[in-house]
């Protein structure tokens, strides 16, 4: 297609192929080929509904090009579901109450596994920073942080065993 | 022994329905829908001015963009729409309005071809002068922002006043308030101002139309409270039969009135409708910025409230004005006006009342449905009003409240009596909850610590013939199929239907699944708004499944020879322990019983239900009253417990109560989800949101950076969510509507903590930090009480506010 370029990354654990025009963001691009957990809530950095792991940290897939991602390794919240089984963390947000409308979970899941990937126990306040970038407006954030806090102690013996390693 | 025995019927916590997709990202909503090469795009050009005559409209230069198909204007689909005053084109024709008022629509390829075309598309003006303050436009301009407004079709119970600005004014006339404010021995007036607010809901608007070539159908897929409202909206407007239009409703990420009534599908419709794209599908997907522009918004207010009370601090009377800033349209923003209106006694029982309620037009962005639907707007003002008037009057708020509440058999304002509730038990929880009478220091060092508390009351505001209708299918597992046209837009309404079921047939909840709306497939359901469905459609669910109850245990009864009295239902299995028999629920009830004489017997086993609210009576237009007004009320109170930091005016809440009677709780872990999640919206709604505009009517808070809504950072330290079960008469389960009530409490609760904390009154919302800084300020000079309203300086406010009858 004029004008746009092969983009190869890793997306959910498979070599993927983007195609991208200069100005494609990385939400449009996934989007583009069928990963439509990440959704179009601004398009300009500021909800949050977007977000992805990109090589390890959360970014908001609106505010990056899709051309930048070339080799990279992305992870959306489809990626969290092995063999039909949800991740602890989507589990916990289920079970927490964590969830009404669910435009923003996939983002607020990611931002969550990118909190306790780097910080296992985090308090009240530390899970409020990590997430001031997601936006809800259904559920009041109670439900969302009492589902980060069952999440680490569910993940808690999982990450520490991969410390003692 | 109980007939029906289920582990997952009413009252139980369980995990929602279709949260499991929603956790994993796979559940589609509109914009993920896929239509394949066919798919057209559309983008939208939107008016510079506010109000102004077009001149003219050059688009030669957008058709050469290649990949443009098409561009239109308001006069290709001139026709008026609307729920209950049809008064909105989905293009501007001849005349602008608003800023942001969609002049002409560019149909391509692509999304970004058609967004750089609208760019091309070159509009000239005559401007118009303008009118941005509703109690300008209602009393002293000269500007019309409807002069066709005697021609608009409306339904009978909106009072539009030709030739001026009021789109509707709904009025109360009870008892004889002259007389009660002629013997009063206290009179209080005060005055209360809100600007309009966002939903700012996290998906924004997206509609996907088409029309068949050959039969002329029109499908929309669209995110949508309102799927049978949208079709019944679009066939008036278009003069097109009802079973020619489908409305397909994917999920929706979250609505709270902003995506009720009909919002952007005709402007859609405009394009797949044209002759020359007919037959392909048309995406309209409205960007953030576009979105705060140009959907619903909740109206903004100027409210004057009078009060009258004799010797023993009872209410004796109360004489309200409210000015709605309805924007550009009231065919929707008409009737929260009469919902605020038709509660103007709040939760309170004052035997002579005056109410005039505005719906008045501004050159603005048009008011809706939001959560709450008018009662946030009342009751910040009114609970606000009641605070100031105790603490005048030398009494404590909470006796205040509690003395002058309206107990069971008091009249309403419109003349019905008051059912039973359990306000009373609330208050008292929510006053220990946050220990209100106790002076507590403030955690933070240097901050001043209040506590506030106000009540909240709202009944479902509808059409007195809104209807529901459900259909229950069993199928030949024994698994079910509801069909209930209800938007379970995060409220969790088809997790309370599934339980319901499991009540009515003791089939467990995992076999229950219920489907989003169809017009094609689902039987009629109004809309999902109004707090209404669990109710409403609720008693269809309710009677869909005993019919399907009753279908089941009479063949059962045929079928082993035995009274319907010996059967039960358990779990999901049929069972007779007289005779020792059982039997799973299998392809009997789908392939048909042999009965004992050999013969087939039953088929498919299909439950339905209908329901109508039976007794509501119109408010009579000159005086509003009615023996019957609404179904019913649910009534809460809230407390607050927070810190203001006077060096900054930012406000901290350490504390919230909040809790309604429900009557009965249906799904526990969705009513907690409606509380914590209404309390915070109030609470930002409260301390943040406004939208803002220049003195052109230009929108200065079009995203997420401008228009501020609270973030984790800004959730109190705790909110305690409680509710009461007092037993609602006609009701599937006793239960009450309460999605929106959690909303409308908080604000004057946090307005009379701060007044508390800090003794300064600010009649203003949003409470922001600048204008808390700048009332702490006024309070040094001397001034207790703080106004705020950027569009009356011109009517000089603060003189105009005892002058506007």
């Amino acid at each position: 297609m004029p004008g746009k370029k092969e983009v190869w990354c890793t997306v959910n654990g498979k070599k993927t192929r983007l195609l991208a025009a200069g100005n494609t963001t990385l939400l449009q691009a996934l989007r583009d080929i069928g990963v439509t957990s990440v959704k179009r809530g601004c398009e300009e950095g500021e909800c949050g509904a977007c977000t992805v792991i990109l090589d390890g940290l959360p970014q908001k897939s609106c505010i990056v090009l899709a051309q930048e991602v070339e080799g990279a390794t992305i992870l959306t919240s489809e990626g969290l579901v092995q063999n039909g089984t949800l991740h602890p963390i989507q589990q916990a947000f289920i079970d927490e109450g964590a969830i009404q409308c669910g435009f923003c979970t996939p983002g607020m899941v990611l931002s969550t596994w990118a909190l306790l990937q780097s910080n296992p126990n985090p308090t009240d306040e530390q899970i409020k920073q990590a997430l001031s970038g997601n936006l809800c407006r259904c559920t009041g954030y109670a439900g969302i942080q009492r589902a980060v806090k069952k999440s680490a102690k569910l993940l808690a013996p999982k990450l520490q065993g991969g410390d003692s390693q | 022994m109980k007939p029906i025995k289920s582990q997952t019927g009413i009252g139980k916590w369980l995990p929602r329905k279709f949260d499991d997709v929603k956790a994993a990202g796979t559940l589609q909503f509109t914009d993920d829908l896929r239509f394949g090469p066919e798919l057209l795009h559309a983008a939208v050009v939107r008016s510079p001015i506010a109000h102004g005559e077009i001149l003219s409209i050059d688009f030669s230069q957008a058709l050469e963009v290649a990949g443009v198909v098409k561009v239109l204007v308001g006069e290709d689909f001139p026709h008026h729409f609307g729920l209950y005053l049809q008064d909105r084109t989905p293009m501007a024709i001849g005349r602008v309005r608003y800023v942001g008022e969609p002049v002409a629509l560019v149909v391509a390829q692509e999304e970004n071809i058609a967004r750089e075309a609208a760019k091309k598309v070159q509009v000239q003006y005559r401007e118009l002068e303008a009118v941005f303050d509703p109690v300008k436009a209602a009393t002293h301009s000269g500007v019309l922002v409807h002069p066709e407004l005697h021609t608009y079709n409306h339904v009978d119970f909106v009072l539009p006043q030709p030739h001026t600005n009021i789109g509707n004014w709904f009025k109360i006339r009870k008892g004889n308030p002259e007389e009660a404010f002629e013997n009063a021995a206290h009179v209080f007036e005060e005055v209360v101002t809100c600007p309009q607010i966002a939903h700012g809901f996290l998906e924004t608007h997206c509609s996907i139309c088409q029309q068949d070539i050959a039969s002329g159908e029109i499908t929309i897929w669209t995110s949508s409270q309102s799927a049978f409202t949208v079709r019944d909206i679009i066939a008036k407007g278009i003069g097109f039969p009802l079973h020619k239009i489908r409305v397909i409703a994917p999920p929706i990420g979250g609505g709270f009135g902003g995506k009720a009534g009909m919002t952007i599908e005709a402007l859609g419709l405009a394009a797949a409708m044209h002759p020359e794209i007919r037959g392909r599908p048309v995406k309209l997907f409205i960007p953030r910025e576009e979105d705060m522009l140009t959907s619903w918004v909740r109206q903004g207010y100027v409210a004057r409230i009078r009060m009258a009370l004799d010797e023993q601090h009872r209410i004796t009377g109360i004489h309200n004005t409210f000015w709605f800033d309805t924007g550009v349209s009231a065919e929707y923003g008409a009737n929260p006006v009469r919902s605020a209106g038709y509660t103007s006694m709040g939760s309170y029982n004052i035997p002579n009342v005056w109410s005039d309620c505005y719906a008045v037009y501004t050159n603005k962005p048009f008011g809706g449905a939001y959560r709450g639907f008018g009662l946030p707007e009342l009751m910040s003002a009114l609970e606000v009003v009641v605070d100031i008037v105790s603490h005048r009057l030398g009494i404590s708020p909470v006796e205040f409240r509690k003395k002058n509440m309206m107990r069971k058999g008091d009249t309403t304002c419109t003349g019905m009596p008051m059912h039973d509730h359990g306000l009373q038990a609330i208050i008292d929880r929510v006053a220990k909850d946050i220990a209100v009478e106790k002076k507590e220091p403030a955690l933070r060092p240097g901050w001043k610590r209040g506590k506030g508390i106000a009540l909240a009351i709202k009944a479902p505001a509808m059409p007195a013939d809104a209807s529901s209708s459900a259909i229950v299918k069993l199928n030949g597992d024994g698994t079910v199929e509801v069909l209930a046209a209800t938007m379970d837009m995060g409220q969790g309404t088809y997790t309370a239907y599934a339980q319901m079921v499991s009540e009515e047939l003791s089939i467990p909840y995992e076999k229950i699944q219920v489907s989003f709306p169809d017009t094609k497939s689902h039987p009629y359901d109004w809309q999902t708004v109004a707090s209404r469905s669990c109710w409403s459609m609720g008693m269809a669910v309710k009677r869909a499944a005993v019919d399907v109850r009753n279908q089941l245990l009479a063949l059962f009864s045929e079928f082993w020879q035995t009274p319907v009295d010996t059967i039960t239902l358990e779990y999901g299995t049929v069972m007779c322990r007289k005779l020792g028999k059982t039997s799973a629920i299998d392809e009997k009830v789908q392939n048909g019983f042999k009965m004992p004489d050999g013969m087939l017997k039953g088929g498919p086993i299909i439950g339905r239900g209908s329901f109508i609210p039976p007794d509501i009576v119109y408010p009579d237009p000159d005086t509003g009253q009615s023996p019957k007004s609404v179904v019913h009320f649910t009534l809460g109170a809230v407390g607050m417990d927070l810190e203001v930091d006077p060096t900054t005016g930012a406000i901290a809440i350490n504390r919230v109560s909040s809790g309604y009677d429900v009557g009965k709780a249906i799904t526990p872990a969705n009513l907690r989800g409606q509380i914590e999640g209404g309390t915070l919206q109030g609470i930002s709604a409260c301390l943040m949101e406004g939208l803002a505009y220049d003195e052109k009517g230009k929108l200065l808070t079009p995203d997420f950076t401008d228009y501020k809504i609270a973030t984790t950072l800004d959730t109190p330290g705790e909110i305690i969510s409680f509710w009461e079960e007092v037993p609602e008469e006609l009701s599937p389960y006793g239960n009450r509507g309460v999605g929106e009530h959690s909303m409308i409490a908080p604000a004057p609760a946090i307005n009379n903590a701060v007044f508390n904390a800090t003794g300064s009154r600010i009649h203003s919302y949003p409470l922001s930090r600048e204008r808390v800084f700048k009332a702490l300020k006024a309070q040094r000079n001397g001034e207790n009480d703080f106004v705020e309203w950027p569009y009356a300086l011109d009517v000089a406010f603060k003189k105009a506010k005892k002058k506007w009858d």
